[in-house]
């Protein structure tokens, strides 16, 4: 399907569910905002079967997030992100909790599953806030992560169903899975295939380091538009994504988007890592980053034929920066600046005018 | 000396006394042999170390008989058994040194563990069969090791505290080891 019809196929979509949602949220005393900035742009290449809205109440305006769904499989997902949340604030094996917006409203209602949260005011972005601070703000919330370790048959039982828990098996046959997707859909690209071979053989020949640190919470989303700063305190706003895996997943994948956003804060977390953590910990973070891209890649490979134009060719600019970045994490080398940047201006130039408004204030 | 470690956290375990059980063994093992016997999957290793893992995700039973074996089998060949506080190690360790008769240290490195056992008659009973073995009962701890953080001045006089620290509380242990030769 061409990038045309699966972009409108979702935007039908996307708009009878709101036409829809609208009715059931205003019989509830909610109302949603003009402007709504999680569902356009790109969005239509991530999102699943499930609309997150912005609104308020209307007997006081409290601003709130709404996430709704009459869709099977979007059900299930605001199902678990609420049963996730519901088990977090539990658990007792946990050492610190991490802080979420307030819960508003859970309800099926009018043939949709709505699950409101309070809207988390910030000053400013994460990205806004000065590197020191940004450093300070994201070690706290891996810390937390790094807190809840689940290593006995008895924890294993509360968070199986909940959560999921992956070890290296977990890991090395997602990988796997991405290295086909990725060799099978893009099959001329030498530079990709061999990445990702000396990547596949990084990971297998490190196995033993993926398992040592697994059994930990780690959200393996955990980029700033996934969480919100308020207070000084971050509040986690997805917790669809998190699971008890390698501790390092979080901050591969906080540490691959830095890359591209921020490369003092990646180089920061690298120098903490070295200085006060093991050897081992390091190799597991950098295993853990060639597989995120690994993940990225297949990502990518898989939206070329949902994409065409600007968007296509920015698609590619994608896939051939991360083969990049695959190739200088496995070999441990920093990525030249300049390849980084070269992406930076191409996508600032190829990207749509609605997409540029998304990723205003995203971040 | 041959110097058991018998301790319910070690690393990638994070609250202590994982950090503090394998920077001990790493300041004893230069001029002692130092086993640690533990539970978990896959430890981080200390050179020169022998480090004996019980996995964590057997069921309770189980778990703890494989424990006390894998203790005992260690413990005949040793000078001292050094016991961290907690439930899982101390009715191990307890049976252990009745056994073999070998000398037992224990050390209070767990706040938790412990004031979970003060609020519980059965975890109380488990630690009092462990600590009456017990030739001594230590309680300090030396600190966390100071992080050196990227935007912050490098954490000198912290340092200095912190292998000062280390420096009495190894004093201390050489002293109660010896005692129990």
């Amino acid at each position: 399907m061409g990038n045309n019809n699966q972009q409108e196929s979702w935007e039908k979509y996307r708009n009878n569910e709101l036409r829809g949602a609208a009715g059931a949220l205003a019989s509830l005393g909610f109302s949603l905002d003009e402007v709504q900035p999680h569902i356009s742009g790109e969005r239509y290449l991530m999102s699943g079967k499930k609309l997150v809205l912005v609104g308020s109440r209307t007997k006081d305006h409290l601003k709130v997030i709404i996430k709704v769904s009459s869709r099977e499989e979007g059900i299930r997902e605001i199902e678990s992100e609420r049963n996730a949340r519901e088990t977090l604030l539990h658990l007792r094996f946990a050492y610190y909790t991490f802080l979420s917006p307030e819960e508003i409203l859970y309800i099926r209602h009018g043939g949709y599953l709505i699950f409101i949260t309070a809207f988390i005011e910030q000053e400013k972005t994460f990205l806004e806030h000065d590197v020191r601070n940004q450093f300070n703000l994201a070690l706290r919330a891996f810390k937390i992560q790094e807190g809840v370790h689940a290593t006995t048959s008895s924890h294993a039982r509360v968070i199986r169903n909940v959560f999921g828990i992956w070890g290296a098996e977990e890991y090395l046959s997602s990988f796997k899975e991405f290295k086909k997707i990725s060799e099978g859909l893009y099959p001329g690209d030498e530079a990709l295939r061999s990445a990702l071979g000396r990547a596949s053989l990084f990971l297998h020949d490190n196995a033993k380091t993926i398992e040592q640190y697994c059994g930990f919470l780690t959200h393996t989303d955990f980029v700033p538009h996934n969480i919100r700063v308020h207070g000084g305190e971050i509040y986690l706003l997805d917790h669809t994504s998190l699971r008890f895996g390698n501790k390092h997943e979080a901050m591969a994948r906080f540490l691959n988007f830095m890359l591209l956003y921020n490369r003092p804060l990646e180089s920061a977390f690298l120098q903490y890592m070295r200085e006060n953590k093991t050897p081992e910990e390091s190799l597991s973070l950098r295993l853990m980053r060639a597989y995120k891209i690994a993940f990225l890649l297949s990502f990518y490979v898989k939206s070329l034929e949902r994409t065409s134009g600007d968007l296509n060719t920015l698609t590619r600019a994608r896939i051939v920066l991360w083969t990049r970045a695959l190739e200088s994490v496995v070999g441990d080398e920093s990525l030249a600046d300049a390849v980084v940047e070269e992406y930076q201006l191409k996508r600032d130039s190829l990207r749509s005018p609605e997409e540029k408004r998304r990723q205003e204030k995203l971040h | 000396m041959r110097i058991i470690i018998s301790t319910p956290l070690y690393p990638p375990d994070i609250a202590e006394p994982a950090p503090y059980t394998k920077e001990l063994a790493r300041r004893l093992s230069a001029s002692h042999d130092v086993i640690i016997v533990t539970y978990g999957r896959v430890p981080e290793e200390v050179p020169g170390v022998k480090i004996l893992v019980i996995d964590k995700r057997k069921p309770l039973l189980p778990r703890l008989f494989s424990y006390t074996l894998a203790l005992l089998r260690e413990a005949r060949l040793a000078n001292i058994i050094y016991l961290q506080n907690g439930a899982s190690t101390e009715l191990p360790a307890g049976i252990v040194a009745r056994l073999t008769r070998i000398p037992l240290v224990a050390h209070i490195g767990d706040a938790i563990a412990d004031e979970k056992a003060s609020k519980s008659v059965i975890l109380r009973a488990l630690q009092k069969f462990a600590f009456s073995r017990a030739q001594t009962i230590l309680t300090e701890t030396p600190p966390p090791h100071p992080e050196v953080l990227p935007f912050e001045g490098f954490p000198a006089a912290a340092l200095s505290a912190y292998e000062a620290s280390w420096k009495n509380h190894l004093k201390q242990l050489e002293r109660q080891f010896s005692y129990g030769k």
